[in-house]
């Protein structure tokens, strides 16, 4: 619990910080506040920050995760990772009054944990309960909260105030940091270290083709973190109605 | 020969019966039009991109030559000018759209030839307006447990044929991402154009080449 109330207030320095050297830089172009992106110079610092984390840390590790571990391993550490999360997901459901989907969380986590001998299978999706995201920015997002200002936080990427905050409540009400002995350093710390290492994995091809056909890959991501929270948050296709005229 | 008149009374009622429903046809087939066209050439182009008979030059040319008569280049490319286009000049306007013609069809091919051992399916259409229709369809690979991608194709009827304008992956639209860069990066170097027409050759250039 100690280790996540930690995180929590962390990711909220986070925020803190990054708003706090936005102010101190030059006053954002009209475009950037066209953009709802005010901090826009110090979110490309930090873009730029995490690019050199990413290739001297991140990648390399990812490497040897891909070398040492075989697919059905890394396939196992993804559904064990994404079980442990339902929880949280129910918990948002409910929060967002998606009884339905609720209804799949809970089913998922009974299956996947019992059948899928403590998550690391996934019987559920192959009958029929597929999987899905939530999470308390989504719900803050249902429930009318503006995402504020485009953010790149050190570290974690690109996310809004909005984001950012339903990200530290999801820690903290995380039902796996309430447990005693799951408080010891190597839950924590693991959880945190296979979270990144599948999470990085499954998106190197994506970000590299990205990296590889953008004009701006900072512009790039911004607009594509946009459209795919906005997706996330709709639960599904945008409606025509939402689409600028060609 | 004039007709009497109940005659004609009674054949002035068939053509009012019948003619809502020869209205009606033209707008319930228009969807179909928009699906049709999906289905079928996407999957011509998704033949092209696995057709291992062909080398990398011809599979380029046969999937260039289909694109462009199915996409609106130059439609979407004024598109991702947003508010630079009206103050662009003519000729760097045309620069442009040739650039981006370039460029649009190396980031499509890239993007494509992910999927060419998948196979696609439609699975409806909505419209956002008479001459504007959305086309649903998911990508699905029989080999693997992933759940289909939900591949979404923007096709406009206005011209007199169907052509396509825009294609989300997973709810992300691709004309909508190159808007916003293509702006961006407008906004950073005080609206000149031919950078970016610069900058979209170098990248469709590199796009060609093999990942490393």
């Amino acid at each position: 619990m100690r280790g996540f109330r930690g995180l929590f207030w962390g990711i909220a320095g986070l925020v803190l910080c990054q708003a706090l050297a936005g102010c101190a830089t030059t006053p954002p172009s009209a475009e950037a506040l066209a953009n709802n992106d005010p901090y826009e110079q110090t979110n490309r610092d930090t873009l730029k920050l995490n690019g050199k984390i990413d290739k001297y840390f991140v990648i390399p590790t990812v490497g040897v995760y891909f070398l040492l571990v075989p697919e059905p391993g890394r396939r196992g550490v993804h559904n064990f990772l994404g079980n442990v999360s339902l929880p949280t997901i129910f918990v948002n459901d409910m929060l967002q009054g998606e009884v339905s989907r609720a209804g799949n969380s809970m089913w998922r986590l009974v299956i996947n944990s019992t059948l899928g001998l403590g998550g690391f299978l996934d019987p559920a999706s192959k009958m029929g309960i597929p999987g899905h995201g939530e999470d308390f920015g989504q719900t803050l997002a249902v429930w009318g909260v503006d995402e504020g200002p485009y953010l790149i936080l050190p570290f974690l990427g690109p996310s809004n105030p909005r984001d950012a905050t339903g990200l530290a409540v999801d820690v903290a009400m995380d039902p796996t940091n309430q447990i005693h002995f799951k408080q010891h350093i190597w839950w924590d710390g693991g959880r945190i270290y296979f979270t990144l290492l599948d999470l990085r994995g499954q998106t190197y091809q994506t970000i590299q083709g990205i990296q590889r056909s953008s004009v701006d890959y900072y512009s790039s991501l911004r607009s594509l973190y946009r459209q795919m929270r906005a997706q996330e948050i709709r639960n599904g296709r945008a409606p025509g109605r939402d689409l600028p005229d060609f | 020969m004039r007709l009497s008149k109940p005659l004609m009374r009674r054949t002035f009622l068939m053509a009012a019966a019948v003619s809502p429903l020869l209205m009606a046809a033209p707008a319930l087939a228009v969807p179909n039009v928009a699906e049709s066209f999906v289905d079928e050439n996407i999957h011509k182009g998704l033949d092209i991109l696995k057709d291992k008979r062909l080398d990398s030059v011809q599979r380029r040319d046969q999937f260039e030559g289909l694109l462009l008569s199915l996409v609106d280049v130059r439609r979407i490319a004024l598109f991702t000018l947003g508010q630079y286009r009206r103050s662009a000049s003519p000729d760097d306007v045309e620069a442009f759209v040739a650039a981006f013609k370039n460029y649009a069809t190396a980031e499509y091919q890239s993007y494509f030839s992910k999927y060419t051992n998948q196979t696609l399916k439609v699975m409806g259409s909505t419209e956002v307006k008479p001459t504007d229709f959305i086309v649903q369809t998911q990508l699905m690979d029989s080999s693997s447990n992933q759940p289909p991608a939900e591949v979404d194709f923007r096709v406009r009827t206005d011209t007199g044929k169907p052509v396509l304008v825009d294609v989300a992956y997973q709810g992300i639209w691709l004309s909508l991402e190159q808007r916003d860069q293509f702006v961006s990066f407008l906004g950073q170097n005080n609206g000149n154009l031919r950078s970016l027409v610069a900058h979209l050759s170098d990248l469709a250039v590199n796009m060609g080449k093999p990942t490393q």
